[in-house]
C-alpha cells in the first residue's frame, strides 16, 4: 500500500492516481481497457455504472477488483426474482436491549456501503429494482419513514446479462437514466484469453494493492471527485453537449418542445422513440471533465465529449421496433449523431 | 489566498495569451476583408472584360442579353463574396476556436477567452493559463494562419488575365453569317426562306440588296408581310421595346468599343428574280464561278462583271419562262427597254465601283431583255434604241441573310437546286438579252406579223 497525497489533489495527482487504480485492476482483469477507464471515469464523475456483458466476461471480478483497489467497503447483491426491497435497503427488526426492553432497530441492508454490486439486476422485479433509485440518486435510503444517509463515495455498479432474457425484468427507463455510463464488456480476443488462462489457472493469484489507505480512501476519492467538478467547460463545449443530446431526440417526439433541434438526423427520426434526457448532457460533461484531467488539462474539449458519448448516451436512447427489426443499436445512433452534429457545427 | 503580485503576474500571462489570440483574429479578419475586396474586384474586372469582348463580338441583342446576364451574375457573385467574407470574420472566441483546432490545443484557448471575463474562475484557472502559456509558440498568428494574402488573389489574377485577353479577342471581328469572298463556296437560298427583320444598328453584317423591280417588289411585300406578322404576333409595343433595346445596346456597344459602323466592310447581296420559280428565287453566291456562269446560263443567272467576288447574285427574271410573272412597275421594263448587263452599262459599272453598292438599274435592263421573249406585246417591239438606265425606284434595305435549316413555311430544309452545268450546243447562242437596236423599216412589218401570229 502506498500513500497518495494528503493535500488537495492537482491535475497531475488525478491522472497519476487514476492510472494507478487502472494498473491495479488490470492485474486481475485482462483486457477491457476502455471498460475499466469508463468505470473509473464514472466513479470520479460521481455517477453509477451499468455493466452489460455475456456471462464469464469478468463483470463481477471487475467490480470486486475495483473495491479492493480503492480499499472501500464493498457489497454484492445477487438480484433474483424473489428479492424484496427490504433485502436491499434494510429493514426494522425488533431487538431486545440489555434491560430486556424490546425496540425496533434499523438493520442496514447491503446498500449501505461504498461500492455496491447489483449482479444481474434485471432478474429482480421492478419494485425491487426501484429500491435502488433513491440510494443512487440521492445517496439516502428511507425505511419506515426514517431517512438514512449513505456515506460517500457511493458507487453502484449493476450488471446486465443480455442473454437468458426469460424471467427478467428490463430496467425501467427512470432507473436506466440514473446510471451515468453503460459499459459494455465484450468477449476477450485470443491474446487476452490466453493471458486470462495463464493468470487464473496457476497456483499464484495476483495480489491487488490498494491505492488508498482504508481510512483516507473515502476522503481522497471525494477530493478527486471535487477536482473533476472544477474542470472548466467553455460555453461552446456545453453547447456542443446540449446539441448532441438534442440531436438524439426525434423530431416527431411529442415531448420535444421549443425550437427545433439544430441537427436533424434521418436515422434518429426513423429509429429513435425517445432520445436522451438532460442527464445525458450532464453525463457528457462530467465524463469529459474526467477525460480532460486524464489528459492533463483543466478544460474540456470536444474530443473529450465525443469520447464518452456512447457510454453516456446509448442507454438513454429508446429505440423503436423498426430499429429492432433492422438490427440498429443505440451506440450506432450515438455515433451517427456525433457525425451529424460535427458536420452541422457552425 | 493570493497575493496582488501573483494576481498581477496571472493577469500578465492572461494578457499575453489574449494578445496572441487577438493577433490571430486580426489576421483572420484581414484575410476576410481581402477575400471580399479581391473577389469583388475579380468579378468586376472579369465582367467588364467579358462585356467589352461581348460588345466587340456580339450583335446588339445578344450583347444586351449577355450583358444583363453578366450584371445579374456579377451582382450575385459580389453579394456571395461579401457574404462569405462576413461569415469568415472572426470574433475573439471564433479566432480562439480556430487556433485551438489548428494548434491542437484541445479547447484551451477557447476556454480561456470564454471565461476570461468571469469574476469567479475556479481553482484550476491558473493551471489552465499556465498550461496554455506553455503552448504559446503553437498558437502564434503566423503558425495558425500562415497566409497574409487571401487566396482570393488567384481569382483576381485570373480576372486580370482575362481582361488582358479581352483586348486581342475584341479585335476579332464579328464574322458575318455569309462570309463574302470566301472562294468557291456556293450558297443557295430560297427567297421564301429569307427571314426579314430590321437590321441591328450595330450589326455590320447587313447586306445591300439589289434586284430587278419584280423581285424587289416581292422582297418589299415579303418585308411588309413579315413586319405585319411580327406586329400581330408580338404587338407593336413589344417591337418598339425590342428596337429600343437594340438601339440602346448598339449605342452601348459603340461606346464600349469605340468603333464606328462605317469602318466595317459591307456585304452586297444582289437579288434578281421573282415569282414562284424555284430557280429564280434562289440566291447564288459563287464568286469564283460567276464569270463562267455568265456566259453559260445567261438569262438564269445575271452577273455583274464589275462586282467584286463578294457580291451575291440572284437569277434574273426571265419573262420568257414566266409568262405569268408580275407586271413591271412603272419606269421599269417599259416596252422596248432593252438591256442589261453591266458590260453594256459603263455608268452602272462606275457607280458600283464607286460605292460598292448595287443599284437597281440592272433590274430594269434585265426586264427589258426579257421583253424579247415569247408573248411580248408586239406593239412595244419597236422604239428608239435605249440604253439601260439606272432606275430611280430602287431602294436599299439592310437585311440579315443567312442559310436556315428550315424554310420560311416550316417545310423542312430549304431546297437547294442541284448545280447542273450542261455544255451549250455549238449552234446555240448564249441566252443573253439582246440590246434593243434599230430595226430597218422594211423588216418591221414582217417581224410584227410574226409576233402577231
Amino acid at each position: 500500500m502506498s500513500s497518495v497525497h494528503a493535500e488537495a489533489p492537482t491535475v497531475a495527482d488525478f491522472a497519476r492516481t487514476f492510472r494507478r487504480i487502472q494498473a491495479e485492476i488490470h492485474k486481475l482483469i485482462v483486457g477491457h481497457e476502455d471498460a475499466v477507464e469508463e468505470l473509473l471515469s464514472a466513479l470520479f464523475a460521481g455517477g453509477h455504472v451499468l455493466i452489460e456483458g455475456v456471462p464469464g466476461t469478468g463483470k463481477t471480478t471487475l467490480v470486486k477488483t475495483l473495491g479492493l483497489a480503492l480499499n472501500l467497503s464493498f457489497n454484492r447483491i445477487q438480484f433474483t426474482v424473489d428479492l424484496m426491497p427490504a433485502d436491499i435497503t434494510g429493514t426494522r427488526v425488533i431487538l431486545s436491549g440489555e434491560d430486556g426492553r424490546r425496540e425496533f432497530s434499523f438493520q442496514p441492508g447491503p446498500v449501505f456501503c461504498h461500492i455496491l454490486l447489483g449482479d444481474e439486476i434485471n432478474r429482480a422485479t421492478p419494485k425491487t429494482q426501484s429500491a435502488l433509485l433513491e440510494a443512487m440518486a440521492e445517496l439516502q435510503v428511507t425505511v419506515a419513514g426514517t431517512t438514512y444517509r449513505l456515506k460517500p463515495p457511493y458507487f453502484v455498479m449493476a450488471t446486465l446479462n443480455p442473454i437468458e432474457m426469460e424471467g427478467t425484468y428490463p430496467l425501467p427507463e427512470a432507473q436506466l437514466d440514473r446510471f451515468l455510463f453503460k459499459v459494455r464488456l465484450n468477449y476477450p480476443d485470443e491474446g487476452e484469453l490466453t493471458r486470462i488462462i495463464s493468470s487464473t489457472t496457476g497456483p499464484e493469484e495476483a495480489g491487488i494493492v490498494p491505492v488508498f489507505h482504508a481510512t483516507e480512501a473515502p476522503d481522497r476519492i471525494e477530493a478527486l471527485k471535487r477536482l473533476v467538478r472544477e474542470v472548466m467547460a467553455a460555453p461552446a463545449m456545453e453547447t456542443y453537449a446540449a446539441r448532441l443530446v438534442r440531436a438524439t431526440q426525434p423530431d416527431s417526439s411529442r415531448f420535444v418542445t421549443g425550437e427545433a433541434a439544430a441537427v436533424h438526423d434521418e436515422m434518429v427520426n426513423r429509429y429513435v422513440m425517445f432520445g436522451s434526457s438532460p442527464r445525458g448532457a450532464q453525463a457528457l460533461i462530467l465524463g469529459a471533465k474526467v477525460r480532460a484531467l486524464l489528459d492533463g488539462r483543466a478544460n474540456i474539449a470536444r474530443e473529450d465529449i465525443e469520447r464518452v458519448a456512447v457510454a453516456a448516451l446509448a442507454h438513454r436512447i429508446m429505440l423503436n421496433y423498426a430499429a429492432l427489426a433492422d438490427g440498429i443499436a443505440a451506440a450506432q445512433i450515438v455515433e451517427r449523431v456525433i457525425k451529424s452534429v460535427r458536420a452541422g457545427k457552425s | 489566498m493570493s497575493f496582488p503580485s501573483q494576481d498581477r503576474r496571472a493577469d500578465e500571462k492572461l494578457g499575453r495569451i489574449l494578445g496572441r489570440v487577438g493577433s490571430v483574429r486580426t489576421r483572420l479578419n484581414s484575410l476576410a476583408l481581402q477575400h471580399a475586396i479581391f473577389y469583388t474586384l475579380a468579378i468586376v474586372i472579369a465582367a467588364g472584360a467579358a462585356a467589352y469582348a461581348g460588345a466587340c463580338l456580339l450583335s446588339p441583342l445578344a450583347f444586351l442579353v449577355g450583358a444583363s446576364a453578366l450584371v445579374i451574375i456579377g451582382c450575385a457573385g459580389i453579394a456571395s463574396a461579401v457574404g462569405a467574407a462576413w461569415r469568415m470574420r472572426a470574433s475573439a472566441v471564433y479566432a480562439a476556436a480556430i487556433a485551438d483546432d489548428r494548434a491542437e490545443l484541445k479547447g484551451r484557448l477557447s476556454t480561456i477567452v470564454a471565461l476570461a471575463d468571469r469574476q469567479t474562475r475556479g481553482p484550476l484557472w491558473s493551471y489552465l493559463v499556465e498550461d496554455t502559456l506553455g503552448h504559446q509558440d503553437e498558437f502564434a498568428a503566423a503558425r495558425i494562419e500562415r497566409r497574409r494574402v487571401s487566396r482570393a488573389i488567384y481569382p483576381l489574377a485570373a480576372a486580370l488575365l482575362l481582361a488582358a485577353l479581352a483586348i486581342p479577342i475584341s479585335k476579332i471581328k464579328h464574322a458575318p453569317q455569309i462570309a463574302p469572298g470566301s472562294g468557291d463556296e456556293e450558297l443557295t437560298v430560297d427567297l421564301d426562306d429569307l427571314h426579314l427583320r430590321p437590321a441591328d444598328p450595330g450589326d455590320e453584317s447587313g447586306m445591300q440588296v439589289t434586284a430587278d423591280a419584280a423581285t424587289m417588289r416581292r422582297l418589299e411585300d415579303k418585308l411588309a408581310r413579315e413586319e405585319e406578322t411580327s406586329g400581330e404576333a408580338g404587338g407593336n409595343s413589344l417591337n418598339q421595346l425590342v428596337n429600343r433595346a437594340r438601339d440602346m445596346a448598339g449605342h452601348l456597344q459603340s461606346k464600349l468599343t469605340g468603333q464606328q459602323t462605317a469602318s466595317k466592310a459591307r456585304l452586297n447581296l444582289r437579288l434578281a428574280g421573282a415569282g414562284g420559280d424555284q430557280e429564280q428565287n434562289e440566291i447564288h453566291r459563287a464568286p469564283g464561278t460567276l464569270k463562267h456562269r455568265s456566259g453559260d446560263v445567261a438569262g438564269q443567272f445575271k452577273q455583274d462583271h464589275q462586282e467584286s467576288s463578294r457580291e451575291f447574285e440572284l437569277p434574273s427574271e426571265n419573262d420568257s419562262r414566266r409568262p405569268n410573272s408580275e407586271p413591271s412597275p412603272a419606269g421599269y421594263g417599259e416596252p422596248g427597254a432593252q438591256v442589261n448587263s453591266d458590260k453594256d452599262n459603263p455608268a452602272n459599272q462606275d457607280n458600283r465601283a464607286a460605292d460598292r453598292r448595287i443599284q437597281q438599274g440592272g433590274d430594269n435592263a434585265a426586264n427589258g431583255g426579257a421583253a424579247h421573249g415569247i408573248g411580248a406585246d408586239p406593239d412595244s417591239l419597236f422604239g428608239a434604241p435605249s440604253a439601260p438606265t439606272l432606275g430611280s425606284e430602287g431602294f436599299e434595305i439592310a437585311i440579315e441573310a443567312r442559310p436556315v435549316e428550315r424554310g420560311a413555311k416550316g417545310a423542312g430544309r430549304a431546297y437547294v437546286a442541284p448545280k447542273v452545268r450542261a455544255p451549250l450546243s455549238p449552234n446555240q447562242e448564249p441566252d443573253e438579252p439582246v440590246a434593243r437596236a434599230a430595226v430597218p423599216a422594211e423588216d418591221q412589218t414582217t417581224i410584227k406579223r410574226v409576233f402577231e401570229r
